[in-house]
């Protein structure tokens, strides 16, 4: 899976509960999912859940700490599939 | 230094699953899954706690100007469903919880007697933020650091006399 991919599944998971429909519509890498997109910080979690779901992988407290941001999750899920 | 949260009751049954599979696992301690389990109301046990945590982790957040999604690494002290403590690498948070039909509000500070000290209205000066963090200047004084938690129809304000 190519980044262009990653992005486009990722922008697809946290569709659903995004509050900031400009800065959805404008992510990039530095897109920051609580300050910018406005997520819930409790849907957070379910933003986490639907990536483990989707990317068939495990993302455990230490990488879930980094989980605040496009990059971050980006830099996750290429590193836990690469370990698949 | 304080931070409070508060939660719209009718908007977390709208916005989050807590039943949903892993979800409590992500969040909550073990000892923390006990008490919801063992709730007369899990659902308010689980607002609650979260609650705590963030009010809790806006004070670390602004001591330590890191950001990270850490809810388990705060850990809750449950004295009762009013009151308790939020430790976190070291830190002990305190936290008073005020439950209604419709909300969940939680202010925590770093030393008990700072609860006597919290002023709650709207503030007539203006809010300013640096680094996303808000701060209150009021008249003469020095800014001060003020908590602002808004969730669906409720918003809070908590800042120090």
């Amino acid at each position: 899976m190519n980044r262009e991919e990653t992005i486009e599944k990722l922008k697809g998971i946290v569709k659903p509960y995004i509050q900031n429909q400009e800065a959805f519509d404008n992510l990039t890498e530095s897109t920051d999912f609580i300050k910018d997109l406005q997520i819930n910080s409790a849907n957070l979690v379910d933003v986490i859940l639907d990536i483990e779901e989707e990317f068939d992988i495990v993302i455990d407290n230490e990488s879930m700490e980094q989980m605040v941001d496009v990059k971050s999750a980006m830099e996750i899920i290429g590193t836990k599939l690469s370990k698949k | 230094m304080i931070g409070n949260d508060i939660v719209d009751l009718a908007l977390a049954r709208k916005e989050s699953n807590w039943k949903r599979n892993g979800f409590l696992d992500k969040i909550f301690t073990t000892k923390e899954q006990l008490l919801i389990s063992n709730a007369e109301n899990p659902e308010v046990m689980v607002w609650n706690l979260w609650s705590r945590k963030e009010a809790a982790y806006k004070i670390y957040n602004r001591q330590t100007g890191i950001r990270a999604y850490i809810p388990t690494q705060l850990a809750c002290v449950y004295d009762n469903e009013n009151s308790g403590s939020v430790q976190c690498h070291g830190n002990t948070y305190y936290t008073k919880t005020e439950i209604t039909k419709e909300k969940i509000h939680t202010v925590a500070v770093t030393q008990q007697r700072d609860f006597s000290e919290i002023k709650m209205e709207k503030p007539l000066a203006k809010i300013h933020k640096k680094n996303g963090i808000p701060f209150v200047n009021y008249a003469r004084d020095a800014e001060k650091p003020i908590s602002i938690s808004h969730h669906g129809r409720f918003i809070a304000w908590v800042a120090m006399d």
